[in-house]
């Protein structure tokens, strides 16, 4: 997920109709997302069905960013080099490493 | 013997001789021809005849280093010995952290000072100005010209430091796929913040090639992050490139302080932080990455943020959420209840609309009481009807007719009272209407109210001047600000 792509994330929250599921936002796209929601909120001045839409998509988001943070284990590659000089991302830590 | 015996001007040190006859000491039974002195004195003696010799005065010295005490004040106390003699050293902090170099024990040095006493201890010591590495001399010199000219190119500036980003999806990290510190880097990712993946970008991290190796590894992430933004693919690409090796001797870390590893750290298309060695070893590849960490595990802790603070600011944003949204309702909550408050005191229609209802219940009653007398009137001339059939067959015929037209006519006349009724009914609500404060209000009258609690106002005395109040009209309402009684209530 790169900066660019979250601070979408955040501009499309600005349409609630058309947000994206919670589940499918990445971490940042999500943390980016729930600031611009409680920044939103705490402005105010939008109509109660939208504040309370707003809140209710707040909710989702902290929930799913805990899940991201509680589930996330480290993925580990490495770069090898193939013919050609063409480089290669292995999953895992590598033949040499044992520990 | 006797006291006033005189010691020979040969039996007195040089130093002290000019001086023997003004300063003559009672002498030590036993201890004929020698001057007893004090610690001050020799130590002074020993001092000055050190100052005097120009060799001492500026001198390098290699040696092994002994033991090495940090004092905190920063000073280092070092020892350098060989084969046959050891000699005291000291350090001072601005010195030491001046240098490149930071002396340990074991290493093989040329340190450069002076010789000098220390006089509480009675000590000589070398007090030393710079270290450089022994045997290294030549290297030593070498690096020091390739970091001044590095810098003069403004390899090293500040400015071109560049910021890490705040939470990298994906790290990299140049080291040795074996040994501790890839395992240390994976370790510390692992634990602080795992919403990560770490690629290696396996290299030699000393000896022959060493340098070579480090390049091409640094330049491996780059190609690979070319070949995925141009895939479209850049967030698999890392966003940060660790530089990592373990602690060792000066000439174990010396890959990372040439030219080709710093330029391809400079030219690196992410930020890099480096971890070399322990705290004290400083590198070109130091001065040239984007941060510099202590150790790999500190370079590790550097490049991700720490879960645990990240869940805190995320449960400090629901809090945040949720108060917004709790203040939100509160106001809308306090804003209904004084609409209401306002609605039951001024609003006309609601008086009016009790009234109205008053009046349908009267209708209703009017209308019923028509109709029930009507209902009695038609019974009782059905009665008579029967009464009078059987004795008057005659005058019955007479009677039918009369009472046919008495029956209509009843019917005509309830009828008609109940049309009246219902036109009184009818006129008493527009009258209603009419009396209500809107009608008032519609031909130009206004209700006053003081704006602090809503009182009508009927009496000057209850608006003295500099009141707020608020008035309404037919179609709205306004502020205003009492300016005192006017003519009195007239």
């Amino acid at each position: 997920m790169t900066m660019d792509e979250a601070a979408a994330g955040a501009d499309r929250s600005g349409a609630l109709e058309a947000a994206p599921p919670v589940d499918s936002l990445g971490f940042d796209a999500a943390l980016a997302e729930l600031q611009a929601v409680v920044g939103r909120l705490e402005e105010g001045g939008q109509p109660l069905e939208e504040a309370l839409a707003l809140y209710e998509r707040g909710v989702a988001l902290q929930e799913h960013l805990e899940r991201l943070l509680a589930d996330a284990e480290l993925r580990i590659r490495r770069l090898v080099e193939r013919g050609g000089g063409r480089v290669d991302a292995l999953e895992g830590p590598g033949p040499e490493e044992n520990g | 013997m006797s006291g006033t015996e005189r010691r020979p001007s040969w039996a007195l040190p040089p130093w002290d001789a000019g001086q023997a006859n003004e300063r003559a000491r009672p002498a030590v039974p036993g201890a004929f021809g020698l001057r007893i002195f004090t610690v001050a004195e020799v130590t002074r003696a020993i001092r000055a005849a050190v100052r005097a010799d120009e060799r001492l005065r500026e001198l390098w010295v290699e040696g092994e280093v002994g033991r090495v005490t940090i004092s905190s004040a920063g000073h280092a106390y070092f020892s350098l010995k060989d084969a046959e003699a050891q000699l005291a050293c000291v350090w001072f902090r601005d010195d030491r952290l001046a240098s490149p170099f930071e002396v340990r024990t074991g290493l093989r040095i040329v340190a450069h000072g002076r010789i000098d006493l220390y006089e509480p201890t009675g000590a000589l010591q070398l007090y030393v100005d710079t270290v450089q590495p022994a045997g290294f001399g030549d290297l030593a010199l070498r690096l020091e010209a390739l970091k001044a000219k590095l810098a003069a190119e403004g390899l090293f500036d500040r400015a071109r430091k560049r910021p890490l980003p705040e939470r990298p999806a994906v790290v990299a990290c140049v080291t040795s796929p074996v040994g501790a510190v890839w395992h240390d880097v994976r370790t510390v990712l692992a634990r602080r913040w795992p919403a990560t993946t770490v690629v290696l970008s396996p290299c030699l991290v000393q000896g022959e090639g060493a340098a070579a190796s480090i390049v091409a590894a640094l330049r491996r992430i780059a190609r690979w992050r070319e070949v995925l933004l141009a895939a479209g693919r850049g967030e698999e690409a890392p966003a940060v490139t660790i530089v990592a090796r373990g602690g060792g001797s000066l000439e174990d870390l010396w890959a990372f302080n040439e030219e080709a590893v710093v330029r391809a750290i400079v030219a690196h298309p992410v930020p890099v932080v480096t971890g070399i060695g322990h705290e004290t070893d400083v590198t070109l590849a130091d001065f040239a990455a984007d941060v510099r960490a202590p150790t790999p595990s500190a370079a590790a802790e550097l490049v991700v943020p720490d879960r645990v603070e990240v869940a805190a600011g995320i449960a400090a944003l629901g809090r945040r959420r949720d108060r917004a949204l709790a203040s939100r309702l509160a106001a809308l909550r306090r804003a209904l209840a004084e609409e209401r408050r306002v609605l039951a005191t001024l609003d006309p229609r609601a008086v009016l609309a009790a009234r109205r209802q008053a009046v349908d219940l009267l209708g209703d009653r009017a209308a019923r009481a028509v109709l029930a007398r009507l209902e009695r009137d038609r019974a009782d001339v059905a009665l008579l009807e029967r009464r009078l059939r059987p004795t008057l067959p005659g005058r019955l015929e007479r009677t039918r007719d009369h009472l046919e037209r008495s029956r209509r006519s009843l019917t005509v006349l309830a009828g008609r009272r109940l049309e009246r009724a219902r036109a009184a009914v009818s006129l008493a609500g527009a009258a209603l209407a009419a009396l209500g404060p809107q009608a008032t209000l519609e031909r130009g009258f206004a209700i006053v109210t003081r704006a602090r609690d809503g009182v009508v106002v009927r009496d000057p005395v209850e608006a003295p001047a500099g009141s707020t109040l608020r008035i309404r009209v037919a179609r709205g309402a306004f502020g205003a600000t009492a300016t005192g009684s006017g003519d009195g209530g007239a």
